[in-house]
């Protein structure tokens, strides 16, 4: 088993980064949903984050400061490095998110280490969300705060099949989806006592 | 598959073997049975939740929402609800949760060999009695100016508050100092010696309040990062907007800049004078303010008997202090005419016309005006007189204390304004703004706490860099470090022991005792170490860059037998019969501690909210009165103090008749300047991904493989001139040592012609074997922007 598993993961690594020897930092980035390409790269998607939540890194060689040239509202694809998929932090209001990148975003130029770090981080949880019964909307299972785009991720050739979306003509997706606030139930509160 | 857990399997994606093969179906079956696992993984975890705490790393103080799980940090996320970062992280905050667990965490005591090579574990009792007794020993024999501590701005204010309790009233020596001192003293004395209260009177409002933003010598796109975006979201939605980078270098935040003005190092102080030249002659200043709230001061400008703390005595002990005498606005006008554009212009490489244009912007009554700046005026050989000139700026136009008008000093450390400056772990401080100095001062501490009337010393100690030298001589013969790295993190290294090439620091007799988180170039340099509790690990206080004080529940154990820091002192405090002085409740002493502190502030302009208020928020800005925060300090409508209806009312400024001064000071030339034999400039600093000696950040895998070592930044045009390209091995070489580096050329940075940049947060390439510890004469912070260097190749 653990030698069969090996041998698979090291296939994985090399389909999900199609790296080289020489610089890491060349490597090709997947294409869901095209031939020869992963259908689901939760795993991808979890090497380019210290946890769950954290800003991935930049999974592909410096190519200048203007970031925004491809991923921009829709994404687009670049040949012989990949798919950039779209930035999902357009509407995000009140603080500038999109002028920077850099300030959360690294570049990865090295892959060494300093010292062992033990840290483990959050894993996406892959879990079904919550729905109040089969075929009601699905409630919204992450925090949305730098997500406001919903179809950055939801839609496109970037989307991850098992979290597209099937009717992205519908674009108030919050009409359908709740962002669950709070685990608590209701509860009156008595006044005038 | 059980042995092989998530995260054996990203370790081997990320240092996996390459090679292309094909992906089949089998493959994508067993991808999904490996999805399964991290679901049955996560099945298996105990609950998730989140508890609030700032960000460990800068003065900023972010507010983050942290993740645990099975008393684990597993994930940090921004916190909307906190009023300074509104959701926003930065590179460090996102990667907060891995400078917990670095593999090599310190988790024993460890005692340094007889034979002198190595360390051994001890238990903490024997360590503890160990402290104790060596420092009764040197206390009886050399008495309390042979003792010391040195801590840092990352203590906790609880940390700061028994640093000083223990080292003022229990050794009785004043000689407690922090590396605040390499880093806001100067701010401090700025802020002291004009308002007669420290900290800035704005807050974080005035980035969305104000029309244009002055850096001076400030890369905040790299260094104050959250603070940052908030202009550039003010810039995004008023076009008007104007962002002003004064500096040496071409940083990220000069991409985002209306005006770049490069200025020759040092040369500030001619240029804010150059300003106030062109604001006095083209009547920009505002008379009724001035009339109503400024004095005139004038103090030593000497240049010989000042010195530069390197010359000489001042070689071994740096001692001048300043003296006021009255001036007045007529003497202020003629001083300035020796700062006419032309003078200025040749003296700075600033054209005129960009002076005209800065004298514009602060004259400008129709548009707010933000000046922002951190270590490099801070850090400058006159450090105090250029915060003086920046807070004139502002005085005698009239924009201070006003939503979008004031001069904002920011600071580099967690703590520095929470616990170095508002507890007053300095040499020459006692709690709120009072000085060892002033028997006023010590008899009210002494009240405070309960102390028979004398107890207290009044004779200043050891500023830092004095403290170390004295540790070299032997004159400080027990020294202990907490929170900090100065083998790392001081000027000029060698001159302390800190080169790297001894095995312990200071002189024979002497006993270092370093408490810290990690292994560091301090530790190596050890007699005793100490296994510190770091920020979840236990319960603490910060305080920020605006004023703002904020409170963390502990979230986590901390590993092995490590312990927080004020635990430490206390214990140590009780073995040498001073337990008196912490009589709160053993279990639970932080919320007692605090109230105790608190009694301080509450009635004198510095009023912080109770222990309670900072649990139920996410902080508050200091004065609070009546469960009121203070944004605007002196300013009527805003700041319960004042009782006018409008303007402002510099009410801490007791000596100077309540009044602000506004100090003629001229401009000094640095310590050293390049010259035929060291020609070009050397300036240091910090990079985005890694803060100050970088013993936390570097232990971050994503942060590390983003900047994994140091470098030295080239100009373009020097770069070609000497046949240099990115990658070359270059010898740096001072009068000091010399360092071995790759040469970057047009990276992030771009030097100015004639200057060099290399980062300090790299203890394998040691900047500061080459920087001087030439420093400001008033606030003794050392200049790390300024020495001469010359360029080898290798």
């Amino acid at each position: 088993m653990t030698a069969r598993f090996t041998a698979l993961l090291l296939c994985l690594v090399t389909a999900l980064f199609a790296c080289s020897d020489k610089d890491p930092s060349l490597s090709k980035v997947p294409v869901p949903g095209k031939e020869d390409a992963m259908k689901s790269t939760s795993l991808a998607r979890a090497a380019r984050r210290a946890f769950d939540g954290a800003p991935p890194v930049i999974p592909h060689a410096e190519v200048g400061n203007a970031c925004t040239t491809c991923h921009n509202k829709t994404g687009i694809y670049i040949p012989d490095l990949g798919f950039a998929p779209p930035m999902p932090h357009t509407k995000t209001a009140g603080i500038s998110v999109t002028s920077n990148c850099r300030q959360c975003h690294l570049m990865q130029k090295s892959k060494t280490i300093f010292k062992v770090n033990l840290f483990e981080g959050l894993a996406q949880d892959l879990r079904r969300g919550s729905r109040m019964y089969d075929h009601a909307p699905p409630n919204i299972p992450h925090g949305i705060f730098m997500r406001e785009d919903c179809l950055a991720c939801h839609f496109g050739p970037a989307a991850r099949e098992e979290v597209r979306c099937t009717h992205p003509e519908r674009q108030v997706c919050r009409q359908c989806h709740l962002q669950l606030e709070s685990s608590g139930l209701f509860r009156r509160t008595v006044t005038g006592q | 598959m059980s042995a092989l857990g998530r995260r054996d399997f990203l370790k081997l994606m990320g240092g996996g073997a390459c090679g292309v093969c094909a992906f089949t179906e089998a493959d994508e079956l067993s991808a999904m049975e490996l999805v399964a696992t991290m679901q049955a993984e996560l099945e298996a975890a105990g609950d998730l939740s989140w508890g609030k705490a700032p960000c460990r790393f800068c003065g900023t103080g972010c507010g983050v929402m942290v993740g645990v799980r099975d008393k684990k940090v597993v994930a940090v996320r921004g916190d909307e609800a906190s009023p300074v970062n509104k959701g926003l992280l930065c590179v460090k905050g996102y990667h907060l949760p891995g400078l917990l667990y670095g593999e090599d965490r310190l988790r024993r005591p460890m005692l340094r060999k007889k034979s002198g090579k190595g360390f051994e574990r001890i238990t903490w009792d024997r360590a503890l009695d160990l402290i104790a007794l060596k420092f009764q020993e040197s206390l009886d024999s050399h008495g309390p100016d042979s003792v010391a501590m040195y801590g840092s701005g990352q203590w906790t204010i609880h940390d700061g508050y028994v640093a000083l309790k223990w080292v003022k009233a229990g050794l009785r020596s004043n000689n407690l100092d922090s590396n605040a001192r390499l880093c806001m003293a100067s701010a401090v004395m700025g802020f002291m010696t004009q308002f007669g209260s420290d900290e800035p009177m704005g807050c974080y409002e005035d980035f969305e309040e104000g029309d244009d933003f002055i850096l001076w010598g400030n890369n905040m796109a790299e260094m104050h990062p959250v603070l940052f975006s908030r202009i550039l979201e003010n810039k995004r939605k008023n076009t008007s907007v104007r962002i002003i980078d004064i500096a040496t270098r071409q940083t990220p935040t000069s991409d985002y800049a209306d005006l770049r003005i490069s200025v020759v190092p040092g040369t500030d102080l001619a240029l804010a004078n150059g300003i106030l030249h062109l604001l006095v002659e083209n009547q920009k200043v505002d008379e009724a303010f001035i009339a109503e709230n400024v004095v005139f001061k004038r103090g030593i400008e000497d240049l010989e008997a000042i010195g530069y703390g390197v010359e000489g005595k001042n070689n071994e002990r740096y001692d001048f202090k300043d003296e006021a005498r009255a001036s007045s606005f007529a003497e202020f006008t003629s001083f300035l005419a020796d700062y006419s554009p032309d003078k200025v212009e040749k003296l700075t490489g600033v054209p005129a016309q960009q002076i005209k244009a800065l004298a514009e912007i602060y004259g400008d009554q129709k548009r707010g005006t933000v000046s922002l700046w951190c270590m490099g005026v801070n850090q400058h050989i006159r450090g105090t007189w250029m915060n003086n000139l920046l807070n004139n700026l502002h005085l005698v136009t009239g924009k201070i204390s006003r939503p979008g008008n004031n001069p904002f000093s920011l600071t580099g450390q967690p703590s520095a304004c929470g616990t170095a400056r508002e507890v007053g772990t300095l040499s020459n401080r006692l709690p709120a703004d009072m000085l060892v100095t002033k028997k006023a001062h010590r008899e009210k501490t002494e009240k405070l706490w309960g102390l028979e009337p004398g107890t207290l010393p009044a004779k200043p100690g050891y500023h830092a860099i004095d403290m170390f030298r004295a540790f070299a001589r032997g004159d400080v013969r027990c020294m202990w470090v907490q929170v900090t790295n100065p083998a790392v993190s001081f000027p000029n290294l060698a001159r302390f022991n800190f080169s790297g090439k001894e095995e312990r620091a200071g002189s024979k007799e002497s006993f270092l005792v370093v408490s810290d988180i990690y292994p560091t170039p301090t530790t190596d340099l050890a007699d005793l170490i100490l296994p510190s509790a770091a920020w979840v690990e236990r319960e603490g206080c910060f305080g920020n860059s605006e004023r703002r004080t904020q409170h963390w529940e502990q979230l986590v154990p901390p590993p092995g037998e490590a312990k927080e820091d004020a635990w430490q002192i206390v214990e140590v405090a009780k073995r040498m019969g001073m337990g008196s002085l912490f009589p709160w409740p053993e279990a639970e002493f932080h919320e007692a501690l605090y109230e105790e502190y608190r009694k301080f502030t509450i009635g004198v302009g510095k009023d912080l909210a109770s222990y309670r208020e900072l649990k139920n928020t996410r902080g508050m800005i200091w004065p609070v009165v009546n469960g009121k925060e203070t944004r605007y300090r002196y300013a009527a409508g805003f700041d319960p103090y004042v009782k006018k209806d409008k303007g402002v009312h510099f009410y801490k400024a007791k000596k100077f008749g309540e009044k602000a001064a506004v100090w003629l000071r001229p401009y000094h030339p640095p310590a050293e300047v390049p010259d035929a034999d060291y020609p070009f400039w050397l300036s240091t600093g910090r990079v985005l991904e890694h803060w100050h000696t970088g013993s936390m950040t570097r232990r971050i895998k994503e942060l590390h493989q983003a900047v994994p070592n140091a470098y030295v930044e080239v100009n373009e045009l020097d770069a070609n001139k000497m046949g240099i390209k990115s990658g070359d091995k270059l010898r740096i070489v001072s009068r000091r040592g010399s360092l071995e580096l790759e040469a970057l050329v047009n990276g992030r940075g771009k030097p100015n012609v004639g200057s060099v940049f290399v980062p300090f947060f790299d203890e394998s390439k040691l900047v500061n074997i080459l920087t001087l510890d030439a420093m400001d004469n008033i606030s003794k912070e050392p200049d790390y922007k300024k020495c001469a260097v010359r360029i080898e190749r290798v």
